[in-house]
């Protein structure tokens, strides 16, 4: 039960946004741009990210309220505070955590065909979604006394969470001047993955003048699913007193980040289009694919009716055994326990945009520009829309940016975004180019910076590369 | 080049600020220990339906007076027993509706019974006003009995339940229904 209550208040607390990445793509100077958008049109010889810190990305966010609701230092009594946040959330606001680590990152010009990027690497990813579980919140923080009648939703429980390794290889190829086309092949390895969603069913308290007695507490068509796999192995782990735990299993999440794991496979699609000299339309398909959960797997399935209407006694007509209530639930909505296979699909992202450039760069010196190349133009502006399928419906982010390259070393994006989350989120990327060595740092939600616990969520993404 | 390198420590500094005022403020996190959750569930108790036909022959020569007639039973009931509803159950009140067209009066008992069947904590007795015969209105009695909290310290051991009703003077004359339907109110206080 506390640990439930703290998860629950972390839950409030730490803070998510989607997978949207809208500093980093299409910001073409840096490789990362190639992996939200394969077909990005990228003018490198060769990249090598730095391994381990070539793109550290976290990405944390709350829909519908912020730590600064539940733990303003206002005087309110906190008590007060969560029942109006409670009451103001509903089950469609959530918190989102991702997280990835690139250990690798490459690419290279192919030296045959020069119009030929290709890119590939490993990287690590945490995707956790949960929605807020309105229904069974108010259930357990104010009871069933104020809601007689009302039914309590088990659609209301949904999330999900995994962590994978991502295996990729990319092809980007300029197919003509003004068309880029770029495609990645994606191998997932799954370490560990929960979901649990379109749950159905309700539990309600009716009131009963003309019944048996005051009540029935009815379940009714009650069907909840847990899906989990690589849990149980660990489990099992955790439970043998004579393992060395901790060695065992961070060597077993070795082996399955080493392609040891639930294996899937995906692709990302991308093309960057110009209609003109000064305008570029692109658009992108992320993770359009499958995990095959075949090993480890363990889904949790309760499905059933129950109508109690407490004990009868000391009377009874139905001549029944009076039975132990647990039991008699227990058998009427039976927890399953299954090692069936499951196919989840991942998480499907979709990005667009428009841009404008213009000021080019030209003083004759060629001072901006890389060799044998166009003088690049110094500042663009433009839009972009990102859209994120998840276990509900899906997320939507739209954002306006403008591009400007101060210097041939220091480059800069800023935009300003609108999704679920806020209206007024404004986001500074910063990524210095001096000599072959690149570093980037990009965050969003710059307003809140000054009081994080106003902030209903925050992206951070840096790296370092070699860029040649 | 002068003016490169002072807009790029310019910018790097904007950058450190940013990061150096990006805090937590206004907030006060020890206000967790503050936090109670105080939910209030109501959830059926007992019911039962007590019908003179099912306890006196109705061919019985109404003459024929029956001293007293006792039902008793005992049922498994360790609601109380949790270490989570010992510790953080603040009370309960228990509401006992009796609804009788009988013309006698009932004497409603219960009480709770350890492991070893060992009567503990309190007994309680309620009881239910005659009616006035079969046809009339029910007469009502409505009773709330309240578990403190050192009598559910008291229940923890409880796994049974034992409850009897009993009248008097009865014959097959007697006609009417005597019904029990109940409820239980548990105010929770759960400190984190």
């Amino acid at each position: 039960m506390r640990a439930v209550i703290y998860l629950s208040i972390l839950f409030w607390g730490s803070c998510v946004y989607s997978q949207n990445k809208e500093m980093l793509y299409d910001f073409t100077d840096l490789p990362q741009s190639l992996m939200s958008n394969p077909g990005a049109d990228v003018n490198f010889n060769r990249h090598f990210g730095v391994p381990f810190l070539s793109q550290f990305h976290v990405n944390a966010g709350l829909r519908g309220a912020s730590l600064h609701d539940v733990f303003a230092d206002d005087g309110r009594s906190i008590n007060e505070k969560i029942e109006t946040t409670l009451n103001k959330l509903t089950s469609n606001d959530h918190l989102t955590l991702t997280q990835q680590l690139e250990v690798l990152n490459f690419g290279w010009k192919s030296k045959k065909y020069r119009d030929v990027y290709f890119s590939g690497g490993i990287y690590q990813e945490l995707d956790l979604i949960g929605y807020f579980p309105k229904d069974f919140a108010v259930l357990a923080y104010q009871g069933n006394q104020d809601f007689l009648n009302q039914p309590f939703r088990f659609s209301n429980i949904s999330a999900s969470g995994e962590l994978l390794m991502v295996y990729h290889f990319g092809y980007n190829k300029k197919v003509n001047k003004k068309l880029t086309f770029g495609a990645r092949a994606k191998l997932y390895s799954s370490l560990l993955h929960a979901r649990t969603a379109r749950n159905s069913g309700t539990f309600t308290t009716v009131e009963t003048p003309q019944g048996n007695n005051i009540y029935q507490h009815i379940v009714s068509n009650a069907d909840v699913t847990l899906r989990t796999s690589g849990y149980a192995a660990l489990r099992d782990i955790s439970e043998d007193a004579n393992a060395q735990q901790g060695k065992e299993i961070v060597n077993k999440l070795i082996g399955r980040a080493l392609l040891g794991g639930n294996l899937g496979i995906g692709v990302d699609v991308g093309v960057t289009h110009k209609i003109n000299e000064q305008l570029n339309l692109t658009g992108s398909i992320n993770d359009l694919g499958v995990i095959f959960y075949t090993n480890d797997v363990e889904t949790y399935r309760a499905r059933g009716n129950y109508v109690f209407e407490g004990f009868e006694t000391p009377i009874q007509f139905s001549g029944e055994e009076s039975q132990n209530f647990l039991d008699e639930l227990e058998e009427a909505i039976p927890l399953d326990t299954l090692s069936t296979s499951y196919i989840t699909m991942r998480p499907l992202k979709l990005n667009g945009s428009i841009r404008y450039s213009f000021n080019k760069y030209d003083d004759g010196t060629c001072y901006s520009c890389i060799e044998g190349e166009d003088p690049p133009y110094l500042d663009a502006l433009g839009v972009q829309l990102f859209m994120q399928f998840r276990p509900k419906r899906p997320q939507y982010a739209a954002s306006l940016f403008y591009y400007k390259r101060l210097f041939n070393f220091l480059r800069t994006k800023v935009t300003y975004t609108i999704d679920d989350y806020s209206y007024y989120n404004l986001g500074f990327l910063l990524s210095t180019h001096i000599d072959k060595i690149n570093f980037y740092i990009s965050a969003n939600n710059l307003l809140d910076y000054t009081n994080l616990a106003k902030a209903r969520g925050t992206s951070v993404q840096l790296g370092f590369n070699i860029i040649m | 080049m002068m003016k490169t390198k002072k807009t790029y420590a310019l910018l790097c500094l904007v950058c450190i600020a940013l990061m150096s005022i990006s805090c937590v403020k206004d907030v006060d996190f020890d206000q967790v220990e503050d936090i109670v959750l105080t939910p209030v569930f109501e959830v059926d108790f007992i019911f039962s339906r007590f019908d003179t036909n099912q306890f006196v022959d109705p061919d019985l020569d109404p003459s024929i007076i029956i001293p007293e007639v006792v039902v008793q039973d005992t049922l498994n009931y360790d609601l109380l027993g949790t270490d989570f509803v010992v510790d953080n159950l603040d009370r309960v009140e228990l509401t006992f509706e009796f609804r009788n067209t009988i013309q006698r009066s009932f004497d409603f008992d219960f009480g709770f019974l350890n492991a070893g069947d060992q009567r503990i904590g309190p007994s309680f007795s309620i009881t239910a006003n005659a009616g006035n015969g079969p046809g009339t209105e029910p007469v009502v009695t409505t009773e709330v009995i309240v578990l403190d909290n050192a009598t559910i310290n008291i229940l923890g051991d409880a796994n049974r339940l034992v409850s009897s009703i009993r009248v008097q003077n009865v014959n097959s004359g007697l006609q009417g229904i005597l019904e029990l339907r109940s409820k239980g109110t548990y105010f929770i206080n759960y400190e984190l």
